[in-house]
């Protein structure tokens, strides 16, 4: 009787899908997070309703869709949206190419290959409150690593990047150094998994170090690769910290993104309502970006 | 014997009425009795001071400070922590942000101190009114001083073949020189102060207003005073900061600096003038923290002032607490803000050594200890008066910072003003807009 059932019990287990032990063991994890995000959301949602009054005593007045409308015929918005297009795709094109780079680099075989992974991770570790002034000093002319080095050329230049025009790109830069580690370690993980035997067979097929990258090491990459690159995108687009460090949003609204313009506006400004509606535009921004990736890109891969 | 024990016993023999007897009877007065903890905020500067300051208050008087610093946007967080409700009892505040927190209710003002008459005898009238509203002293003293004075560094200024004579007396003649002292060969002779924290670009915009004479908005009725005249103050003022900016005398990432930025830039050598704190007299004169040391002035005031006040009180929060706490509240501020134990000012003459902080009062400020203190500090001697003349000169722009909106106009400030010269603004548009964003405060708080 007791092999039967333990047979019986093996089926059972055996007929779960991929899908359903996904959800098994996510399960907890999404409960957590619907009780932990159920009320900010729905508190936020409120809140893009109302007129919220703090002096004279607190008030809240319902005001219908009118934040929503003033959000979307507000030209500040749209600037913050473009600067937060435009700083996304170049933070997320950097910490990808660097990302596997760091990968590809590090599984060569070295000398000191521990060493080097270990500081090659460290920027992960660094605070983005700590890069943000970190890369404030580097890229201001009054500090900066390009002022030093022309100084000890001998010239008196003094190389300004915290202007209007290159902003954003130092942001980038700054935000690609943070993250472009943790890609660059799974993206070693992987290359770890690739059979030996499969570059002994392309070498014996003569194929060239980019026909062997292309066919033999990008494929089993590809899903991390996209996983990153979704991640990267949306933290990308709810940066604060080292926009708040490194330019404080400026020069003027230069480096405004709309997570900084957010802050502004609900917790500088005090305007709560208006800041929760924009919240919600900038939550469909992200939703509405991971998801066109997924389309076009993420539902052809299939993990390994 | 403990001094404590001393100071029981003196008092148990009729020792209060003596000179000594007031210290020491007020021993008992600082002490907290609640057993709770007293919760303490500031922004992060000197914490290694505060945080010596309090563990004094905590050892000699047995107290229970919990003190720790804020990052970031200062007023704004305070602001928020306020709402909240937070773990918050005495805080640092800005003049303007103190009436704003006044104004939602969240702080109860120092009047309800027992040493409230003492304090107010002893405070300079400036500064007495200047953190006054609605009849009532909302702070006690934790700094007060001059910003944008305009500090020179003589260095480059006697090379270009100029001598004290030459000092410009307003801020017209100072932008002129700015110029004839670039066609001297000076690349970059003037550190505007258009830097990037609240304090920065917006506070530089108002205290040269001042300082030409227009008040920016009615101290009263905190109605909107600019004028689009291009002889006015506001126009003039943003005139000249056009054909500054224009002229590409000052880099772009002024706008993106920090104060210790700041500071670190004009301590470099590399300018002529630039409005700073005065206090910042003994960094710009401190070997090796600056490129000038020795050689840096402030301008004298001869036609007009310079700068704005810039002060921080300590203020106290009214938060919901049982009535015991809120005394040994009153009891931390008073030591802290005033006297402590021995009747003596002692977190404020700690500054003045330290950090030469200014205090609003007259008996640390007109102390022999504090007038040794500064001319220690600066580079010539005859540079104490100066200083003191141009303290006591400072004007506080009470029509827009003695008022609930002062924190929102000072970010729309900001903005305007970054914005109004990166993207080549009109002076008459600018000055339209700011003052219709006064009306329109004004309206919103129904004022």
């Amino acid at each position: 009787m007791a092999t039967i059932a333990n047979k019986k019990s093996r089926q059972r287990r055996r007929e779960l899908t991929d899908g359903q032990f996904a959800l098994m063991i996510g399960l907890p994890v999404i409960l957590l997070l619907v009780v932990i995000v159920a009320y900010p959301l729905v508190y936020s949602a409120w809140m893009a309703f109302h007129r919220i009054m703090f002096f004279g005593g607190y008030r809240a007045k319902f005001v219908g869709f009118k934040n929503f409308a003033t959000v979307l015929s507000d030209p500040e918005f749209w600037w913050c949206t473009w600067v937060t297009i435009r700083f996304t795709l170049e933070s997320v094109i950097l910490t990808m190419l660097l990302g596997l780079g760091i990968g590809l680099l590090l599984n060569r075989p070295s000398r000191f290959g521990s060493l080097w992974r270990t500081l090659v991770f460290l920027p992960w570790c660094v605070s983005l409150y700590g890069a943000g002034l970190m890369f404030a000093y580097l890229a201001r002319g009054q500090t900066g690593l390009p002022t030093a080095i022309l100084a000890d050329l001998g010239m008196q230049n003094v190389p300004d990047f915290m202007t209007t025009r290159s902003i954003v790109e130092v942001l980038a830069i700054g935000s690609s150094w943070t993250m472009a580690p943790l890609v660059g370690f799974f993206v070693l993980a992987n290359l770890k998994t690739i059979p030996k035997r499969l570059y002994d067979l392309a070498a014996i097929d003569q194929l060239t170090p980019l026909e062997t990258f292309w066919n033999v090491t990008l494929p089993p990459l590809r899903f991390t690769l996209f996983v990153f690159t979704s991640i990267s995108i949306v933290l990308s687009m709810k940066l604060f910290d080292l926009i708040f460090v490194l330019s404080d949003g400026g020069p003027g609204d230069a480096s405004s993104t709309l997570t900084y313009q957010l802050y502004k506006v609900s917790f500088k400004n005090l305007n709560l309502g208006y800041g929760a509606a924009m919240s919600f535009f900038l939550l469909f921004f992200i939703i509405g970006s991971t998801m066109a990736l997924y389309l076009v890109w993420g539902r052809r891969e299939k993990a390994l | 014997m403990k001094r404590r024990e001393f100071g029981t016993m003196a008092a148990a023999i009729g020792l209060a009425a003596t000179p000594f007897g007031r210290a020491f009877a007020s021993v008992a007065d600082l002490e907290p009795t609640s057993g709770k903890p007293v919760y303490f905020r500031g922004w992060q500067f000197a914490t290694d001071i505060v945080q010596s300051n309090v563990k004094r208050y905590n050892d000699l008087e047995h107290g229970k400070i919990s003190y720790a610093t804020v990052t970031g946007d200062y007023p704004s967080i305070m602001e928020q922590s306020l709402i909240a409700k937070a773990d918050l009892d005495v805080l640092y505040a800005n003049p303007s942000s103190a009436v704003r927190y006044y104004e939602g209710g969240w702080v109860m003002p120092a009047e309800t101190l027992p040493a409230i008459a003492d304090i107010k005898a002893d405070m300079l009238p400036q500064f007495l009114d200047a953190w006054s509203y609605d009849g009532k002293l909302l702070g006690l003293s934790y700094f007060a001083s001059t910003r944008g004075c305009i500090h020179t560094n003589l260095l480059a200024y006697n090379k270009a073949g100029m001598t004290d004579k030459d000092f410009p007396a307003d801020w017209d003649a100072l932008y002129d020189q700015v110029y004839a002292l670039h066609d001297k060969g000076i690349a970059t002779p003037i550190l505007p102060h258009w830097f990037g924290e609240y304090f920065g670009i917006s506070w530089g915009f108002v205290m040269e207003v001042l300082n030409r004479g227009n008040p920016v908005a009615d101290p009263t009725t905190h109605k909107p005073t600019m004028t689009t005249d291009p002889n006015g103050p506001a126009y003039k003022t943003l005139a000249q900061w056009k054909k500054l900016w224009k002229s590409k005398l000052v880099p772009q990432e002024v706008l993106t600096y920090n104060e210790a930025a700041y500071i670190d830039a004009f301590a470099s050598g590399r300018y002529v003038f630039s409005p700073q704190q005065i206090y910042d007299v003994q960094t710009m004169n401190t070997p090796g923290r600056s490129q000038i040391a020795g050689h840096a002035t402030i301008l004298p005031v001869v036609k007009q002032s310079w700068g704005l006040i810039d002060s921080a009180l300590y203020l106290m929060t009214n938060r919901k607490r049982p009535e015991a706490q809120t005394d040994d509240v009153k009891k931390f501020t008073s030591w802290y803000g005033f006297k402590d134990g021995d009747g003596k000012i002692y977190v404020g003459e700690r500054w003045m050594e330290s950090h030469l902080l200014f205090s609003a009062y007259k008996s640390v400020m007109d102390s022999p200890a504090t007038e040794a203190r500064i001319k220690q500090a600066v580079a010539r001697p005859d540079d104490y008066a100066v200083l003191l003349d141009v303290y006591k000169k400072t004007p506080f722009p009470t029509g827009i910072w003695r008022v609930v909106w002062s924190e929102e106009f000072n970010s729309y400030l900001r903005d305007t003003l970054s914005k109004f010269l990166l993207n080549d603004g009109d002076i008459a548009d600018t000055i339209k807009a700011m003052n219709d964003q006064i009306s329109s405060l004004n309206d919103k708080y129904g004022i």
